[in-house]
């Protein structure tokens, strides 16, 4: 059996509608034939009719709709088109869900899924990756699967969790990425995973930019080099102690994310590694984003605005030699 | 009448400010051009300011004893119209605006509109550190360093581990660094050290790496050396008469003593711009202990005798043999005396001890031809050669000169030790 990345995320819905009655997915088009915008729910309202419901378009409706039904003890799946609309929802998340539990005790689990990141010639408005913005406010879980598995159990972890969960698949890992079998249990969350063991640098990274990372690291093992490559899995909570303990094995630091380069997920893989660990280091850390421009349409121009694993190897080459 | 400022005038290169030492002239006293109206002193010198035209003094700004930056303005002079016109060509034009005109690729003019003028980042300017010393200076910034990546660069973690171990930068001086431009990476560092893993290894004792840490601090500063000979027989045929029988060391030790009583600036040191002077002159002297040396230090030896200065010199030895002599009987002190002579060696460059200025060094006697002027012969004389290392911040050439050649004359006349 072979399944991909996006076939992960519908079988896991499935089986959480399977098992939990206080499932349901809500979003625009998920009860359609199509399935949503990228077949994430296709068949789904069939299999489990009343459960998959279709909203008005208004993300902030959906979004607030959903942490009503939270609060009254349901578990909403909200699947946003994209990514870059859910910034219509940035209230009802980041003022609404994000602060109920601190400020009346009682929590707000939701999972909004958002399709991240760029593909071919999606341009400004359908490509972003939006992880860095929706970590930096408190009360919300924010996830970056990588692999099909993870994209499996974390959904699952993400509809069991009480607090706010924010689940970014990235749109190009969809059709990408494929594995023989879904697992039964993953990782807990909140811890990262060494995707591939090295001795002679580090690659922090997630989501997309772990397998351009992993793509790098095996090109540049041709050259005699170990890197080290540690998939996040969840950026927040970021797992300290993991990225500390692989750079006090390599001495050196690449973070790597495809947001764009202000703040965000890596700036703060660097801050925290050269404040709790600036012995560690044998040379200055680096990061790799996007570029700090809208993300362009046209394909060539694209393919140069977000880390490639040739931009992240030749980084890679020029750490190891300082 | 115009006033033409009095400027504090550019004093040579790399001096960036002098301090007035007097002021020659009071407002109101007529002056002619080119008149030395002050003088100002630098880390190089002393030298005068002169008046830029001739005139009227106006007014003094300036005050003894404050430094001020060259091109400060320290006063004005009531002038000429013509003289004051002819300043105003030179005075250096008002910046022209605003700051944010110097933000890099920010366009001077406003933006059109329609022309797709937005703001730009000039990725020329932003993405090297490596503007040229040139271009920084002609833009009136600072200069800017490359990124710290040359040899003498410690990564956070070298250094960590550096700490761990006790090691200083004296330790990695046999790695090879193949970091970029040849740094020491912490690989480097720790395939070293398992190199000399193999090697037979055993815990320096607690004299060696005194010896070592007051070896590698006293090194961390300009050392020199100046050598003269001397004739040591007159030393070796007083000695004879004396009871106990001082040693040749102690008797450098004495007119050492002697030569920094006369001539007290010698008996100082350095710390940051302060000189401190010693309030007594206690000299050490070398003695071998085993697996290193210990100085232990006579006190007051320009006022104790050299007969008292062998009897003390005699129980340190034999403390020294018990391995009982205190840290601070090896404290303090101007200087030190080590008779290398001992071992045969003719001469040698001893490192003063960190918190010493100078250490004289003594050399074997030999027998050796010397031209005497009122015998018109060679004569055979015991000679042996002195050496004085000093740290030369405290201390010059000259004047550790004069110091060397007065122990010298000492060391030649004992009657008077």
């Amino acid at each position: 059996m072979s399944i991909t990345y996006l076939e992960a995320i519908r079988e896991a819905q499935a089986k959480l509608l399977r098992d939990d009655k206080r499932v349901f997915i809500y979003g625009q088009d998920v009860g359609g034939t199509f399935g949503g915008a990228f077949k994430a729910t296709k068949g789904l309202a069939k299999e489990f009719p009343g459960r998959v419901l279709n909203t008005p378009i208004s993300e902030d409706a959906m979004v607030g709709t959903a942490i009503g039904a939270a609060l009254e003890g349901m578990r909403p799946i909200v699947e946003m088109q994209f990514a870059d609309f859910s910034s219509i929802a940035l209230n009802q998340i980041l003022n609404n869900a994000g602060t109920h539990y601190w400020r009346t005790n009682i929590s707000v689990p939701i999972t909004i899924r958002l399709p991240s990141g760029g593909t071919k010639g999606s341009g400004p408005f359908h490509s972003q990756s939006m992880e860095s913005l929706y970590a930096h406010y408190p009360g919300l879980i924010v996830m970056t699967p990588a692999t099909v598995e993870d994209a499996y159990t974390m959904l699952i972890d993400a509809v069991a969790i009480d607090d706010p969960v924010v689940y970014c698949e990235h749109k190009y890992l969809y059709y990408h990425l494929k594995a023989d079998d879904l697992p039964s249990e993953g990782m807990p969350i909140g811890r990262a995973r060494i995707a591939r063991a090295g001795r002679d640098l580090t690659i922090v990274s997630y989501s997309a930019m772990l397998q351009e990372s992993l793509i790098a690291a095996e090109e540049i093992a041709k050259e005699g080099f170990e890197i080290e490559v540690i998939d996040l899995r969840t950026v927040k909570p970021l797992d300290t102690a993991a990225v500390l303990a692989s750079v006090a094995r390599t001495g050196r630091l690449l973070a790597v994310g495809e947001s764009f380069p202000w703040g965000g997920a890596t700036a703060e893989v660097i801050a925290r590694v050269t404040t709790e660990g600036f012995h560690l280091l044998d040379a200055a850390p680096a990061r790799i984003n996007a570029k700090d421009t809208p993300i362009p349409y046209h394909p060539n121009l694209w393919s140069t605005h977000r880390p490639s694993s040739k931009v992240i190897a030749a980084k890679a080459r020029q750490l190891l030699r300082e | 009448m115009p006033q033409v400022p009095i400027i504090m005038p550019q004093l040579g290169e790399s001096i960036a400010e002098a301090t007035i030492v007097s002021i020659n002239v009071k407002p109101g006293e007529k002056v002619v051009a080119d008149q030395e109206i002050m003088e100002v002193e630098t880390n190089k010198a002393v030298m005068g300011v002169t008046t830029p035209c001739a005139g009227e003094i106006a007014k003094i700004d300036a005050q003894v004893k404050e430094t001020y930056p060259i091109g400060a303005v320290l006063g004005y002079i009531e002038a000429r119209a013509e003289d004051a016109a002819r300043f105003a060509e030179q005075a250096p034009p008002e910046p022209q605006g605003e700051v944010a005109a110097e933000i890099p690729g920010r366009n001077e003019e406003k933006p059109e509109s329609g022309n797709g003028a937005h703001f730009q980042i000039d990725e020329s300017a932003v993405r090297t550190s490596r503007v040229s010393t040139q271009d920084a200076a002609a833009s009136g910034g600072l200069p800017v360093p490359a990124a710290a990546k040359g040899a003498g660069f410690l990564s956070p973690r070298v250094r960590a581990r550096m700490a761990e171990l006790q090691l200083t930068n004296a330790d990695l001086a046999g790695i090879a660094g193949t970091g970029s431009a040849n740094r020491v990476t912490i690989k480097d560092l720790e395939n070293y050290l398992r190199q000399i893993e193999s090697q037979t290894a055993s815990d320096a004792s607690a004299i060696r790496a005194g010896v070592a840490d007051a070896m590698r601090r006293s090194w961390s500063r300009p050392l020199a050396t100046i050598g003269s000979s001397v004739n040591l027989d007159p030393v070796l045929t007083d000695r004879k008469q004396r009871d106990p029988k001082p040693g040749p060391a102690l008797y450098v030790l004495r007119s050492l003593a002697l030569a920094l009583a006369e001539n007290p600036a010698a008996a100082a040191k350095l710390i940051g711009s302060r000189v401190l002077q010693s309030n007594s002159i206690d000299i050490g002297l070398a003695i071998e202990a085993q697996d290193g040396i210990i100085v232990p230090i006579l006190r007051e030896a320009d006022k104790t005798s050299l007969a008292d200065l062998a009897t003390k010199y005699d129980e340190l030895v034999a403390l020294g043999r018990q391995r009982r002599i205190s840290p601070e009987m090896q404290t303090g002190g101007i200087a030190a005396v080590s008779n290398f002579g001992t071992f045969g060696v003719e001469w040698g460059t001893p490192i003063p001890l960190p918190d010493q200025t100078m250490i004289l060094g003594l050399g074997v006697g030999k027998k050796t031809p010397r031209w005497d002027d009122s015998k018109s012969e060679f004569v055979p004389v015991t000679e042996a050669q002195i050496t004085l290392s000093f740290d030369h911040r405290s201390l010059d050439g000259g004047g550790a000169g004069r110091l060397l050649k007065r122990v010298i004359e000492l060391l030649e006349n004992p009657a008077q030790l």
